[in-house]
């Protein structure tokens, strides 16, 4: 044989390998996403769907509805609303979008992909009061929901908007997130004002598609963890709705399951998280604030981009135990502060449909435990998001005031915020 | 500023076959540009010590300079002398610089040293071999720029395989032949895909996906449960695939710019007792500990007749061996267990086989006994990997 053969032979096909890898990644074709997967992935919250987009955009197209929060999402009953709207039919289903740690600034950077499929359309946003700490989202919770593929779609629109300087700025203080130094930069250049370069944006185009096709290929794996949990609750609800039945049921279940603890706090959470710690935690909350916060600009960016794809969302305002509160020593009055506070960001820039529960923490079976909406709480937001995604709503008319961005905003409390607020 | 560590990513790889391909041509043409290779080297070396790892690159500057005076000076003299203290103070002088950075953590509260660098270990296994073989006259001439050329190999700098000083130069001086080099070539890229499966796919899923969820049920468990023996197996194959495809990306590299760089691991999971896995895993290594450890104290302990008996002399050569491998690894409890513990494991095999030749006639020798061998290998080598991997003391000593 040839030397020449030889060569051809050893590397023809490292050269075939990677222009095939080449064409693949950069060329912009789009894998579809199998339809079959989408009711699993709908309630896997899987941090995978959340960073990608492929399958994200593939339900939105269809009849679901993102459903977005945190924690409270994953206390899966009879009464969640995934659970709720499989059982009776209904012409939504809920995309949970989020997890523990997704707070604002995550749900923002989610969005980017997916504002096509949100403009027009409505949404339901659960706000964990617990999100407005002092310090805001904590960076590691950050980066773990946090994707190239997010950034990369959101550069190719950003612009001078004071919603994409104030984006930018937020994500260049969350330290080392890009090993892509190309990135950095153009994300650099956006935060201070300007355009991205003919250079960064040809190489955005090329990346965009590269991870696309990353995603399209790997965040479909190991989405249908969940289905069978979902098709155990359906089991346990009646055939047809009645409220007040489904509110016995609720209350009935609650109590089934909140027998070891005197917070009616769920058994299975008692033991495994509460039980150990209990006995430190009796007044540790009394110093906790959410009146000021950094979270309160990222909830911004959030509503600016809500306002801009036109997207009519209900908003959740969900309580805490209130014995638990109790216990802990948190204060209910800096929790009716904080609630007139998210409020007043909400009604001004014209986000009217609010559902406040924060008055309900005493309500028996309410909450699963002791932050998160549990069995009879379920229902009740039922009752509210059910006509809100089923029946025609009036179009919203936003007004987006950036002030809701400045440090001043973020950290009024005490009179200059009633001041401002009454 | 742009920084790239040994085979860390695609990217590098497109650099790295840029950067080889007037290598590979040259070498096809029969011929060897060494100056490129030399810039080609430096530029490589720099890239990994630049940026925020630019304290590391002063450190390396540093130990070179002070470890190249030390060769050179011990060579000059040992073309005179050869005093046995001479040489054991060349040798704990040319070991001073690791053993500070390994004994650093124990008193810094587990902070690096700042002499320390990436790949100063098997910079130091190479420097003691060359001034061994000086001692011993098997090196006649030491030339300035290939011994730097051969210390800082860039392909094997962060992590070996531990390759010879004379084996190094004799491939740096010649050509291969073009047929010779073409079958080099062809393993080269055979080594370079192995790798990418070894280190890219396997490695990822053992340790990105699967040992982070082993590793908080076993914790969340707490004690000796079953995802502890998970964590065991599923640390062993993530060690190995990642270690094995470092080094065949290092050995293929290596290849493709006409040096047969030896390789570092060969089926070691099919080692039927642990003396076969010692020649199996991390070769180039073990290797290096037998030659100038194992095999100089035993020759010294005979010569001296400090222990006479044969087998009380192989045991205490073991037991030397595996103590500094283990103090190597790190100074901690697990690192110095896991070097006992192999030592242990060597000197039992061997009371079993002197037992097996003594008799034969009696013992079974067929193919379920060898299966049974080799699982057996397996598991009391993924165990010391267990002990290795400091998960024990994580588990048990920590509070999580």
């Amino acid at each position: 044989m040839s030397f020449k053969k030889k060569l051809w032979l050893i590397f023809g096909p490292v050269i075939v390998a990677i222009l095939i890898l080449l064409v693949f990644l950069v060329s912009p074709f789009k894998l579809n996403v199998n339809k079959k997967i989408l009711p699993g992935a709908s309630i896997s919250q899987s941090v995978d769907v959340f960073k990608g987009t492929a399958i994200k955009k593939a339900a939105l197209e269809k009849n679901y509805v993102a459903f977005m929060g945190s924690s409270e999402l994953s206390r899966i009953d009879p009464l969640h609303p995934s659970v709720l709207a499989r059982k009776y039919h209904r012409s939504y289903r809920p995309f949970l979008l989020g997890a523990a740690g997704s707070q604002s600034l995550s749900h923002y950077w989610a969005m980017q992909g997916i504002n096509r499929q949100l403009k027009n359309k409505k949404a339901v946003f659960i706000i964990s009061p617990q999100w407005f700490v002092k310090k805001g989202i904590d960076p590691q919770a950050f980066a773990y929901y946090y994707s190239n593929l997010q950034v990369i779609t959101w550069l190719k629109t950003a612009d001078k908007s004071e919603m994409d300087i104030y984006a930018a700025k937020r994500l260049l203080q969350m330290k080392n997130l890009h090993s892509d130094s190309i990135i950095e930069d153009a994300v650099e250049r956006i935060a201070s004002g300007k355009t991205l370069t003919d250079i960064q944006k040809t190489y955005v185009d090329l990346k965009y598609n590269e991870l696309s096709h990353e995603d399209q290929l790997f965040s479909v794996l190991h989405v249908n963890t969940r289905t069978s949990i979902i098709k155990r609750q359906m089991k346990q609800l009646p055939d047809t709705y009645n409220y007040s039945k489904l509110d016995k049921l609720a209350y009935d279940l609650g109590k089934k399951n909140t027998t070891n603890n005197p917070f009616e706090v769920d058994n299975v959470f008692w033991k495994k998280r509460l039980k150990g710690a209990y006995k430190n935690l009796q007044n540790e909350q009394s110093d906790f604030n959410y009146v000021s916060s950094p979270e309160y600009a990222d909830f911004q960016l959030v509503l600016n981009q809500f306002a801009k794809n036109n997207t009519n969302v209900l908003f959740v305002i969900p309580p805490i135990n209130k014995s638990w509160a109790k216990y802990t020593g948190l204060s209910m009055k800096m929790i009716a502060t904080f609630d007139k506070k998210i409020k007043y960001q909400l009604k001004q820039q014209g986000f009217t449909n609010i559902v406040d529960m924060s008055k309900d923490g005493s309500e028996h079976y309410f909450m699963q435990d002791t932050i998160h909406l549990g069995w009879r709480g379920w229902l009740k937001l039922d009752k509210y998001v059910d006509p809100f995604l089923t029946k025609k709503q009036k179009t919203p008319k936003f007004k987006i005031n950036n002030y809701f961005y400045s440090k001043n905003w973020q950290n009024l409390h005490g009179n200059s915020l009633n001041k401002v607020v009454d | 500023m742009i920084n790239m560590q040994p085979y860390e990513n695609p990217e590098y790889f497109l650099w790295l076959s840029l950067a080889l391909l007037p290598i590979i041509i040259g070498l096809l043409k029969g011929k060897r540009w060494r100056i490129y290779e030399t810039i080609v080297s430096f530029a490589f070396l720099f890239l990994i010590f630049d940026a925020n790892k630019f304290v590391q690159g002063l450190a390396l500057i540093g130990y070179v300079a002070f470890e190249m005076c030390l060769m050179f000076a011990y060579f000059k003299y040992r073309q005179k002398r050869n005093d046995t203290w001479v040489f054991v103070i060349a040798v704990l002088l040319a070991i001073f610089p690791l053993v500070i950075v390994k004994i650093t953590p124990v008193f810094e509260h587990g902070a690096a040293s700042i002499i320390g660098f990436l790949g100063i270990s098997y910079l130091t296994f190479k420097i003691v071999g060359i001034i061994m073989e000086t001692r011993d006259g098997m090196i006649k001439s030491l030339d300035f720029l290939k011994v730097l050329h051969f210390i800082l190999f860039f392909p094997t700098i962060s992590s070996g395989p531990i390759d010879r000083y004379r084996r190094f130069i004799k491939d740096y001086d010649t050509v291969p032949s073009v047929e010779k080099y073409v079958n080099m070539l062809g393993k080269s890229v055979h080594y370079i895909f192995l790798g990418f499966l070894y280190k890219f796919i396997l490695a990822y899923y053992f340790g990105s996906v699967l040992l982070p969820q082993v590793s908080a049920l076993a914790l969340a468990h707490g004690g000796i449960s079953w995802y502890l023996v998970e964590y065991m197996y599923v640390y062993s194959m993530d060690l190995f695939f990642d270690f094995a495809g470092y080094s065949l990306f290092a050995v293929g590299t290596s290849y493709a710019m006409g040096i047969e760089t030896p390789m570092n691991f060969n089926l070691p999971f099919i080692s039927k007792n642990i003396k076969d896995f010692w020649n199996r895993w991390h070769m180039t290594l073990s290797f290096w500990f037998r030659d100038y450890i194992y095999m100089r104290l035993v020759f010294f302990l005979m010569k001296k007749k400090l222990v006479k008996n044969k087998v009380n002399l192989a045991n205490l050569g073991y037991l030397t061996l595996f103590l500094i491998m283990g103090f190597w690894h790190g100074v901690t409890w697990y690192y110095i267990v896991y070097g006992l513990f192999h030592a242990c494991a060597i000197i039992i095999c061997d009371v079993w086989l002197r037992f097996k030749k003594k008799h034969r006639d009696k013992i079974p020798s067929n193919r379920f006994t060898k299966i049974f061998a080799i699982f057996l290998t397996f598991n009391l080598v993924c165990f010391s990997f267990l002990i290795f991997s400091g998960f024990l003391n994580t588990l048990f000593f920590m509070k999580h």
